[in-house]
């Protein structure tokens, strides 16, 4: 910004006393950065109703905020450069009040009437009953999303964690909820984003326009590991969907290991469901279907056997403040054998 | 006459020099034989009565002492303390009494301590005198066992407190070494069949044996904090603690009677299969039960709640260690309540004898 009204001022006044500034040519290197602005996570290349809406809005008001900006310059230039007679008392009574007065004011109206005709689809009422097929239970926890789907297909909702997948075209309902401090939902190619406030249930509705990988992030600071706070949103075609849901719904394919024994005899059923099996414990992520999914350990791992080992063994290393003890002393076999029969749960 | 800058330059450097060369030539007498000057022996006594007295204020006395802990502190006293201070039927060495301090017999001077004043003198010993601290500063439930012990002490005659700290047989040991020597300093407070004499003893008899080995490990090299069983450990050879471990692992328990379920159990049976996933809680049985589990994880069905609900209360306080899986429990026993710790525990201890549940 400094770059480019230092350019502006340059060729307006044209006069010595402002040197040239080294810095003339800042905004290039600058420009580079809107790279950023692209790709599985950015508002600017929406991919969902909602998103869209909010980058209408962004847009009209950055080229309305720039017209009034151009508009507020000239005008002062063509003040400091007025070499006549000044204007009258009236006429500058009359600018005053149009240009300050009248116009911000209708501006101003014309804006938030503008976002408060926005609101009502980007911030369904709570307590309303459910309007979309699909809802999505959201529950931010330090740190990663307890994920649950309640759909009218099905009558138990279906728990997953740090990934969530939603239909192409279909109205999506998310409850968003925390377990301990405050979180934000957000996927910014789609919409949001909205805070998970403990002890509180705050609503969002998206509806995705385009089949892809995006990725939101954690986007209220929630504690040492925060930055390592994500996970995927998968868009998929409607028909994929309800074929991945059903299967959701259903334990994983028993593969013949002894790494499942090794999982059990370890513990880790105390704090992970791996359904159909001894494991129910709900304090830590769903771990039924763990080797389909995206990405590992809230969005920060490649999903692979090496990483599940790795987790396993250093938690507190990967994710500094993790709930998860760390089990480095588990023999190699035992690490090996468990992160096998992780990865092999599609 | 003034006060003058190099008088402060006299008093500030020579006379410690003076103090350190009257030192060096080696003039004052450090030996024991002839004992201290009276006044000495009464300014020392009487700072230490009242360093003591003025400490302790900071000590909680427990509402009752563990009149539970008596028995294995009477096991210790043996082995950590009666050599200093004799026990009954066991008078003081002819060379004990020629330190200096003498150590008191404590039959005489316990009455003159109050509670919270023994509790500061046997944690932390006495500086300047032969009386030691406690092996570990962790286990404040071992300090007050000790105390309780310290109080019965006066009125026991030698065969109670032989049949307290012996066993059984009210007789010391005749192994002089060796694995049965190992054995029998187990035996005094464990029984030969690994069931335990109080109701703070573990029962051991059917532990797994690799959990067994791993504590003896941890109690030897200190980093599980116990001042009874590092004295009883320490000295152990490694090959003997495997012996030990395997001993104990083969003993089979005799058959507990189940007892009736209360309330307490109903609510501990409910946070042992469930866990509590307000507080984060995970199911204990997750690792301590199921039909197989790493044998690293102890068994606790029939266990002593007493025993139990000391260890959670450890764990909870973060001062309890082991083996390399102990850390597992932080997390786990960091939101139990009291009544949590006191439900669990009764859950297991009423369940059936471990013997009767498969293992792996």
């Amino acid at each position: 910004m400094s770059g480019f009204s230092q350019v502006v001022r340059g060729q307006a006044v044209e006069r010595p006393p402002y040197p040239r500034s080294p810095l003339r040519y800042g905004f290039i290197p600058i420009l580079m950065f809107a790279h950023g602005c692209a790709g599985i996570q950015s508002t600017l290349e929406p991919t969902g109703a909602e998103a869209r809406q909010i980058a209408t809005l962004f847009w009209v008001m950055v080229i309305g905020g720039s017209v009034v900006w151009l508009a507020v310059i000239g005008t002062l230039l063509y003040a400091a450069r007025w070499k006549g007679e000044p204007h009258s008392a009236q006429s500058a009574g009359r600018l005053i009040l149009w240009g300050g007065a009248i116009f911000p004011a209708v501006v101003l109206m014309a804006l938030l009437a503008y976002a408060l005709w926005l609101m009502p689809s980007l911030r369904p009422q709570s307590g309303e009953p459910p309007s979309a097929p699909l809802r999505i239970e959201v529950t931010g926890e330090q740190f990663w999303w307890r994920v649950s789907y309640r759909s009218k297909n099905h009558e138990a909702s279906i728990a997953s964690a740090n990934e969530i997948r939603l239909p192409l075209g279909q109205r999506v309902e998310f409850v968003l909820k925390s377990s301990d401090v405050i979180h934000s939902f957000w996927i910014p190619s789609l919409g949001g984003k909205m805070d998970m406030i403990p002890g509180r249930t705050n609503r969002l509705s998206l509806l995705a326009t385009k089949v892809g990988i995006f990725r939101g992030p954690c986007a209220e600071y929630c504690g040492t590991s925060h930055t390592l706070m994500a996970f995927y949103a998968m868009v998929m075609d409607p028909a994929a969907f309800d074929i991945w849901l059903e299967a959701q719904s259903q334990p994983s394919e028993e593969l013949a290991s002894d790494g499942k024994l090794r999982f059990i005899s370890n513990g880790c059923g105390s704090c992970h469901t791996v359904h159909g099996t001894e494991a129910t414990g709900t304090l830590g992520p769903d771990l039924t279907h763990l080797g389909s999914r995206e990405s590992l350990a809230a969005g920060i791992l490649p999903n692979t056997e090496e990483a599940i080992r790795r987790f396993i063994a250093d938690p507190d290393v990967i994710k500094p403040g993790s709930k998860m003890p760390a089990f480095r002393m588990l023999p190699e076999d035992d690490l090996q054998a468990i992160a096998s029969y992780l990865k092999g749960l599609k | 006459m003034f006060v003058r800058w190099w008088h402060m330059v006299l008093v500030l450097v020579v006379a410690p020099l003076a103090v350190i060369l009257f030192a060096w030539i080696g003039f004052f007498n450090v030996g024991a034989s002839t004992g201290h000057w009276k006044i000495t022996e009464w300014f020392l006594h009487f700072a230490m009565q009242s360093a003591v007295r003025t400490y302790a204020l900071s000590v909680e006395v427990p509402d009752e002492l563990p009149r539970a802990g008596v028995q294995p502190a009477a096991a210790h006293f043996t082995t950590g303390c009666a050599i200093c201070h004799g026990a009954p039927g066991e008078p003081r060495s002819p060379v004990v009494k020629r330190m200096l301090p003498q150590p008191p017999d404590l039959t005489t001077v316990v009455d003159k301590w109050s509670d919270e004043e023994l509790f500061r003198i046997v944690k932390h010993g006495v500086r300047f005198t032969g009386m030691p601290a406690w092996p570990t500063q962790a286990r404040d439930d071992e300090i007050w066992a000790m105390v309780a012990f310290l109080r019965e002490l006066p009125s026991l005659d030698p065969q109670q407190y032989r049949k307290l700290a012996y066993g059984s047989t009210g007789l010391p040991s005749a192994q002089h070494s060796g694995f049965e020597r190992a054995l029998a300093d187990c035996v005094r407070c464990h029984e030969t069949n690994g069931a335990g004499r109080s109701a703070l003893t573990p029962i051991i008899d059917g532990q797994s044996e690799a959990y067994l080995l791993e504590s003896l490990r941890a109690y030897a090299e200190g980093s599980r904090a116990s001042g009874f069983m590092t004295q009883a450990a320490a000295n152990v050879d490694t090959d003997d603690l495997e012996r030990l471990a395997r001993y104990f692992a083969a003993q089979s328990p005799p058959a507990l009677e189940r007892a009736p379920t209360s309330h307490a159990a109903s609510r501990g049976r409910e946070i042992a299969e469930r866990g509590l996933s307000a507080r984060r809680v995970p199911a204990c049985l997750g690792c301590h039960g199921g039909s197989a589990h790493n044998p690293a994880y102890p068994k606790l069905w029939g266990q002593r709640a007493d025993y139990i609900e000391a260890q959670l209360r450890l764990f909870r306080e973060g001062k309890r260690s082991g083996t390399a899986y102990s850390h597992l429990m932080l997390n786990a026993a960091k939101k139990l309540t009291d009544e949590d710790i006191r439900a669990v525990a009764t859950y297991f201890a009423a369940q059936a004898s471990r013997s009767t549940m498969t293992t792996r």
